[in-house]
């Protein structure tokens, strides 16, 4: 049965890549019409005829498909994304200068929903019924209701344009020459609404899944057992129903990554946070579709690269695993 | 089914508070053209006015009237939510259903597919689509639906499978009945409620991916849309307008979606009892 998962989870990444590949080599030769045109007219490069010809040259649209293709999971394997002549330079480095500031965006609210979303969860349920309960999953379900796009709209009105307490765009004040900890302290405070607003959309999720799964375990007869021994609550609370009540959570996250990219895209270009969300609202408003294609290649590329991860520490996190199959 | 749904529907609070806000976003989502004071089409040379009788939420930077553009926007919402949830929701149900009963290859091929959409984030193939073909409302609908309905077939392959081994249904096989038959007259009935979750759920999502691509600028710019509404008040934030122009979208897409979100809830609590506050 080992055998067989292992076949099961290496078929779904390959057919993830085949469905990357179509979106980005098949579905633009697929195209009706010229593909070339079809990718630079909008924009605001006039397509003369010495560029037409060395574009066609360029992504190899003269040779048959099978050598475009091969060219280009070569260009692909070589980490070379392609051109972006709105931006004149390399999509790859385009994507490398901004894909820093979405890990950290991404990575830090990821922390910090988890820690409040879990500790949220443990407490509500272990107080179920009551009014703390009660209140606190009216509130969540409040918060879950509010789409990212209006917490980062708010925020940015309210603390940025209104109080004037954060600044309202970038990630950090151009030209400032800051050193040391007063650049940190000018990252911190860019980073922060970004930050706020991306956390306080998942921590709902998060607390909700964290709060049923609870219910479920704290019902168990081991946690029944553990209060007859006379442990300390937050012991059994914390180290026996809340580290079997946590396992759902890991293996959402590979699912949550597509949610919380969607997330990052919205508030990025509504703080115009220079990561990889607003690279793609830049992308979208010059219609550079080479770029757009890099993009979607990294995003999903790595949502893969963090599910492989996540099966590979599931074990370690879940020793039943290796039992089960 | 031996949980009288709707009796305990109605003693839900946080369920009948969503059904509520839903019912009045509706109503106003249905009636838009005769509750619109103005043809929100209309442009006058009376830009940026405040809130007055005449234009109850003033007007934006092209004369237009907010409140009726307002409403109007609120019925493309309703109407792209409802769409792509009906379609995605048929899909999911039927290949997940299918899926479970047949089995082998063909349940094997399905259930890696959706695996395999599942790692794609949906909204950047939405932008690719809209940014090759620049395509019709219509199109972005049925995109959507393509790429979302693997949640709904997965939950639902899995509680199948769980049913396929019950008595009741194992007789109905053993008397003869076809797949189709089981299908129609035991198992999608007793998915109901797991249907019901699937269809709010991806109403949800539907709304907010609508609002969520007018504001990135890549939908049909002649229609009334939340989003195109938050995106160009957003320019115009120095005037102070975000009072009148900016919030009542933000508020109206924000009151949809936790209604949604209340309501999902609360089937989820009803159907299963374990959850319940006792």
């Amino acid at each position: 049965m080992m055998r067989s998962r292992k076949v099961k989870i290496v078929t779904v990444y390959l057919l993830t890549i085949f469905f990357l590949l179509f979106f980005n080599f098949l579905l633009p030769r697929l195209l009706p019409g010229d593909a070339i045109l079809a990718m630079y007219s909008g924009s605001e490069i006039l397509v003369t005829e010495e560029m037409y010809s060395e574009l066609v040259k360029l992504h190899g649209l003269d040779r048959p498909l099978h050598e475009q293709f091969i060219t280009y999971l070569i260009q692909l394997a070589h980490g070379d994304l392609g051109y972006s002549y709105i931006a004149h330079a390399s999509t790859t480095d385009l994507i490398m200068n901004a894909l820093p500031w979405t890990l950290l965006l991404v990575f830090t609210s990821f922390i910090l929903s988890a820690a409040s979303g879990i500790v949220l969860g443990v407490e509500s349920s272990w107080r179920r019924g009551g009014r703390i309960d009660k209140l606190l999953l009216v509130f969540m379900l409040l918060i879950d209701g509010i789409p990212s796009i209006a917490i980062g709209i708010l925020f940015l009105t309210i603390f940025s344009l209104y109080c004037g307490w954060f600044p309202t765009a970038g990630a950090v004040t151009p030209y400032s020459n800051l050193v040391g900890l007063a650049y940190l302290w000018d990252m911190l405070l860019h980073l922060a609404l970004p930050l706020a607003t991306l956390t306080l959309s998942q921590i709902p999720g998060d607390y909700l899944l964290i709060r049923n799964s609870m219910v479920l375990t704290i019902c168990e007869p081991f946690v029944l057992t553990a209060r007859a021994k006379g442990l300390k609550k937050y012991k059994i609370k914390y180290f026996h129903a809340a580290r079997n009540a946590i396992l759902p959570f890991f293996t959402r996250i590979g699912i949550r990554l597509a949610y919380v990219i969607t997330g990052v895209l919205f508030i990025e270009t509504i703080f115009a946070y220079p990561g990889l969300g607003l690279l793609t609202y830049e992308a979208i408003s010059n219609r550079d579709l080479p770029l757009m294609q890099g993009i979607l290649t990294v995003s999903v590329l790595l949502v893969l690269l963090i599910n492989i991860l996540i099966d590979l520490l599931y074990k370690k996190i879940d020793p039943r695993v290796e039992y089960a199959y | 089914m031996h949980i009288r749904s709707l009796h305990q529907f109605k003693k839900n609070r946080i369920g009948m508070t969503g059904l509520a806000i839903l019912s009045f976003l509706l109503i106003t989502a249905v009636f838009a053209p005769v509750l619109a004071p103005h043809n929100p089409w209309d442009y006058s040379f009376n830009c940026f006015q405040s809130p007055s009788k005449e234009h109850l939420l003033g007007t934006n930077d092209i004369g237009y009237d907010i409140f009726s553009e307002l409403l109007w926007a609120l019925r493309t919402s309703v109407l792209f939510g409802i769409s792509v949830a009906a379609i995605a929701c048929t899909i999911g149900i039927l290949t997940g259903v299918s899926a479970a009963l047949v089995g082998g290859l063909y349940d094997a091929i399905i259930m890696r597919i959706a695996d395999a959409l599942l790692a794609i984030p949906s909204i950047l193939i939405l932008i690719l689509i809209a940014a090759y073909f620049m395509p019709s409302t219509f199109v972005l609908i049925i995109t959507l639906s393509l790429i979302t309905w693997q949640t709904v077939a997965r939950g639902i392959r899995a509680q199948t499978l769980s049913l396929k081994t019950k008595l009741h249904i194992k007789a109905a096989r053993n008397m003869g009945a076809s797949t189709f038959y089981i299908m129609h007259k035991h198992i999608i009935p007793e998915l109901f409620p797991l249907c019901a979750i699937g269809f709010v759920t991806k109403a949800r999502i539907a709304v907010f991916m609508e609002a969520g691509l007018a504001f990135l600028g890549i939908f049909d710019p002649t229609t009334k849309s939340l989003g195109i509404m938050m995106s160009y008040a957003m320019r115009y934030l120095y005037l102070d307008v975000w009072f009148n122009w900016l919030f009542p979208p933000v508020i109206s897409l924000s009151m949809l979606i936790i209604s949604l979100a209340f309501i999902a809830y609360a089937i989820e609590e009803i159907f299963d009892p374990r959850l319940k506050v006792r």
